[in-house]
């Protein structure tokens, strides 16, 4: 393989004739580089500033003094792939019952097992805790950094929930809201008493007081009593309130309400609530869907599917209504059998065409998994799923899952650098991945000037 | 016949045996909590006001109520699960999902008093069915859309895993067997103890109304016999020889219950007996029990078994020999062959409209869930089957099984019997009016549904 070198090490900039702004300036040129955003862009030029994309387009023209790295006429260029579901370098150790507090992170441990889905071209993971039930939240990491802060990029990015056609794996769930109600009854409750408290005080203090400011007072109260239940208005409410104490009374800041702290359990639930935290659940048979919808009844959260793949998966009675819900579904790339026969499903191709997005995972956390990864999603491109939706499900998608899409997933101006150089076509068998940069910086292989 | 309308006339007749059917031999009382059929029914109707509502209509069947009549060509409209109107020339609205049975027949769906696996789950059936299962579809190409798995009577609702259970509580299962004499003294001691509550409780009814501060009788110990008392649930036996039936039907004549005699091979031999007790019982028609050769009176198995007890007025069930679906050993004795085991009732002599209903009405009746299926009636549960012949002939295929007014199974989307003797395309289409003349059209075929029928 001949590298077409050109340009300067990196302290190039210095004595470049046109100084550049700030300093790190970095030009990609590559007969093709797959956005995932625009679709596919021939004669891409990618500029890199500081860890971020600076801009992207075809054919642009290069300001003199700006390094370029000139890839080979094969290459393709494509965003970092992003595992939004792994345990990499994690044991399988963990609870079988409810522990929505749980997070992953606290069991992360920078380490040489990383090295092989970066090697693989993955620059994002997403990491959940183990065990059945609801066994807590994930993290995200990048498969660099020598300590845990280092590596991650954010924590609580998703609530992860088994579920199994059982009655106590549906109780879970129901149970898990009950608990934020029941906190939220309890906080009421509270709320109520030190109002209560308050009235007290203030007819004790106020007896002297004109009775304009006793209406005014009655009025305040009236409002916080329409206040929501939720927590992030209370703290709204208390913000108000204290403008309103500052304005009107003094003597009375130091009697400020404040909310109890809900445990991590309820917490966890409050949050899908809200919608802070999403939920991933997983299921693994057509039925246990259907108990899923059941389980949830009316309560509304954002929530994602992982559907592990098994040989005989009866998953297909429910693409249409997975479909339809529009929810991402978390499969491997693999070729199923219809129960009962021989007959080949694509499932995951039946799920997009379904309308369900789709995020593709290697088919294990095993080295040998991650290095066949962009083979196996090739293999089902070829039997029938659309190659941009394949594209998409292995970046964007993932990275939306975590919550990192702003960030990641795409090649857009303004996201981060991270870039994985292919020798090739992603899905053709026998490419490779050269060189995996993270943040504008290569962290796996070496792409000379 | 042609012009029956069964819409008022069978809402009378579900009101009577809504009225009926508990009454007999049971003892209401006024703290009774748990009345199913009125919360079954307000549920219902509640759901009408919230969404759109959900038409089915089946139409072109010869529709067999199940109640004695047969009407052909006639149409069925269900409304949000219920059937709506049975007759000819329905109004259909546009919405409504409509099902074409091209002449076919149309029976009440299959009543499996006993089965095992076809929900693919646990005892807890509401947590645990597999609506998307093998066994379940089999189950439904087999006819049968209600089934008892372990004591809860459940819906093969396909795709749903709400309101798939029916009863929670179908029978109080007891023994009463000379084999175990203390056993037996135990059974009658509970009933003693529930028969005195029940008298105790009745004069403290009175007695309250005068004097307030009187305290209500207390429970016995024993739940189960006190149920049965109370005509809440029913008593299962299980029996099968001639002097545990007798047992049973003193037992049940004393204390004023009807029993369930699962088993019953010997039912011919005191039918008369069983039939005085008001017993239902649960047979096998192929089940064989020899005698001993030392006894004098009648004994062991009989192919009359049903027959003869049905004449004595015994309210008879079938099941087949194997109540899970069986892929092992000799074809046609598992559940799935369910018809097929009525069949061989005929055989013993039993009316076929008496072993129909041996495996739909009388096992509803068992249950207490008659208000719901068992016949197709206006108010009842839109739970049907369409048949391309006599359902209880072995030549018979289930073309489409409806459950809840919704099409569960097809058997021209399914694997398992698609291929063999496809649907008639004619069955498929409706009769459309083609432009005579340019191309030949074939003719629909009048006698497509069901060619081998000889009963017609």
């Amino acid at each position: 393989m001949m590298l077409t070198t050109l340009i300067l090490a990196a302290a190039a900039p210095a004595a470049t004739a046109v100084p550049t702004p700030k300093g790190d300036l970095l030009a990609i040129r590559v007969r093709r580089a797959e956005t995932i955003a625009n679709g596919t862009y021939e004669h891409a030029v990618i500029l890199v500033e500081d860890g971020k994309i600076v801009t992207i387009g075809e054919d642009l023209p290069i300001e003199r003094g700006i390094p370029i790295l000139d890839l080979p006429d094969t290459w393709v260029v494509m965003p970092g792939l992003v595992n939004a579901y792994t345990r990499l370098g994690m044991t399988s150790q963990g609870y079988n019952d409810s522990k929505p507090g749980v997070l992953a992170s606290t069991e992360l441990w920078p380490g040489t097992s990383y090295e092989a889905a970066l090697e693989n071209g993955v620059t994002t993971l997403g990491q959940y805790p183990a065990g059945n039930g609801i066994p807590g939240q994930a993290v995200a990491v990048q498969p660099i950094g020598a300590t845990k802060a280092e590596m991650t990029l954010a924590d609580n990015v998703y609530l992860k929930i088994i579920l199994r056609a059982t009655g106590s794996s549906k109780k879970m769930i129901k149970d898990g809201f009950k608990e934020a109600d029941k906190f939220l009854e309890k906080e009421r409750k509270n709320r109520e008493k030190w109002e209560k408290a308050q009235e007290k005080k203030k007819k004790k203090k106020k007896k002297s007081s004109s009775k304009k400011d006793k209406d005014k007072d009655d009025e305040k109260k009236d409002d916080e009593e329409k206040g929501d239940e939720e927590k992030g208005d209370d703290d709204e409410k208390k913000d108000d309130e204290k403008k309103k104490g500052d304005d009107e009374k003094k003597a009375e800041d130091d009697d400020e309400y404040v909310p109890l702290v809900p445990d991590a359990e309820a917490q966890a639930f409050l949050d899908l609530r809200a919608k802070t935290l999403r939920a991933l659940v997983s299921i693994s048979s057509a039925a246990q869907y259907e108990h899923l919808l059941d389980a949830i009844g009316d309560e509304e959260f954002d929530w994602d599917l992982r559907v592990g793949l098994t040989r005989n998966s009866d998953i297909f009675h429910v693409k249409d209504k997975i479909g339809a819900s529009g929810r991402r579904v978390v499969v491997e790339p693999t070729l199923t059998l219809h129960p009962g026969t021989m007959r080949q499903r694509n499932l995951p191709a039946e799920f997009a065409r379904a309308g369900a997005k789709i995020v593709l995972i290697p088919r294990s956390d095993s080295s040998t998994a991650y290095g066949s990864w962009l083979r196996n999603v090739g293999e089902i491109v070829a039997a029938g799923l659309d190659r941009d939706v394949a594209l998409r499900a292995l970046t964007q998608e993932p990275a939306d899952l975590l919550g990192l899409g702003e960030r990641f997933g795409s090649l857009e101006a303004g996201k981060d650098a991270n870039l994985i150089f292919l020798n090739g076509d992603p899905f053709e068998p026998g490419t490779k991945v050269e060189a995996v940069m993270i943040g504008g910086k290569f962290e796996y292989g070496e792409v000379n000037l | 016949m042609r012009d029956l309308r069964v819409n008022k006339t069978g809402l009378a007749a579900v009101f009577a045996m809504l009225v009926m059917a508990p009454s007999f031999g049971a003892i209401r009382f006024a703290d009774d909590e748990d009345d199913k059929d009125k919360q079954a029914e307000g549920g219902k109707e509640g759901e009408e006001d919230e969404d759109a509502d959900e038409w089915f209509a089946l139409l072109n069947a010869e529709v067999h109520t199940g109640t004695g009549s047969i009407l052909r060509g006639a149409s069925i409209l269900a409304k949000n699960g219920r059937i709506e109107e049975i007759g000819y020339d329905l109004h259909v609205p546009d919405d409504a999902e409509v099902l074409d049975a091209g002449g076919m027949r149309a029976y009440p769906g299959l009543v499996a008093i006993s089965s095992s696996g076809l929900f693919g789950g646990t005892s807890d059936l509401e947590n645990t069915v597999d609506p998307y299962g093998r066994s379940m579809v089999l189950a439904l190409a087999s006819g049968i859309t209600t089934a008892v798995q372990g004591n809860q009577a459940g819906k093969l609702k396909r795709g749903e895993v709400t309101d798939v259970v029916a009863s929670s509580e179908v029978f109080v299962s007891l023994t009463y067997s000379k084999g175990d004499p203390r056993g037996k003294r135990t059974l009658r001691e509970k009933f003693d103890a529930a028969a005195e509550y029940i008298r105790a409780y009745r004069q403290w009814e009175k007695d309250v109304k005068k004097d307030k501060e009187l305290k209500a009788p207390k429970k016995p110990s024993d739940s189960a016999t006190l149920k049965v008392l109370r005509g809440e649930v029913r008593a299962k036996f299980r029996a099968n020889e001639r002097t545990d039936l007798l047992e049973i039907a003193r037992l049940a004549t004393r204390y004023g219950f009807r029993p369930v005699i699962e088993g019953c091979a010997e039912g011919w031999t005191v039918a008369d007996e069983l039939g005085r007790a008001g017993a239902y019982a649960i047979v096998t028609p192929r089940s064989r029990r020899t005698k001993d050769e030392k006894l004098t009176h009648d004994a062991g198995s009989s192919i009359e078994n049903a027959a003869i007890l049905h004449r004595a007025g015994v309210q008879v069930a079938i099941v087949p020999g194997t109540t899970r679906i069986d892929l092992g050993g000799i074809v046609g004795r598992d559940i799935i062959h369910l018809p097929i085991e009525a069949g061989f009732a005929v055989r013993g002599g039993l009316p076929e409209s008496a072993a129909f209903a041996a495996i739909t009405i009388v096992p509803a009746r068992m249950m207490g869930l008659s208000h719901r299926i068992g016949t197709l009636e206006v108010g009842k549960d839109c739970d049907l089957i369409v048949a391309d012949g006599d359902v209880l002939h072995y030549q018979t295929f289930v073309q489409w099984a409806v459950v809840d007014g919704k099409i569960v199974y097809d058997k021209a989307d399914e694997l398992f019997f698609a291929h063999i003797r496809p649907r008639p395309e004619s069955a498929l289409a409706p009769e459309t009016k083609v432009d005579a003349g340019e191309t030949a059209v074939e003719e629909p075929a009048e006698a497509a549904g069901d060619p081998d029928d000889s009963e017609d």
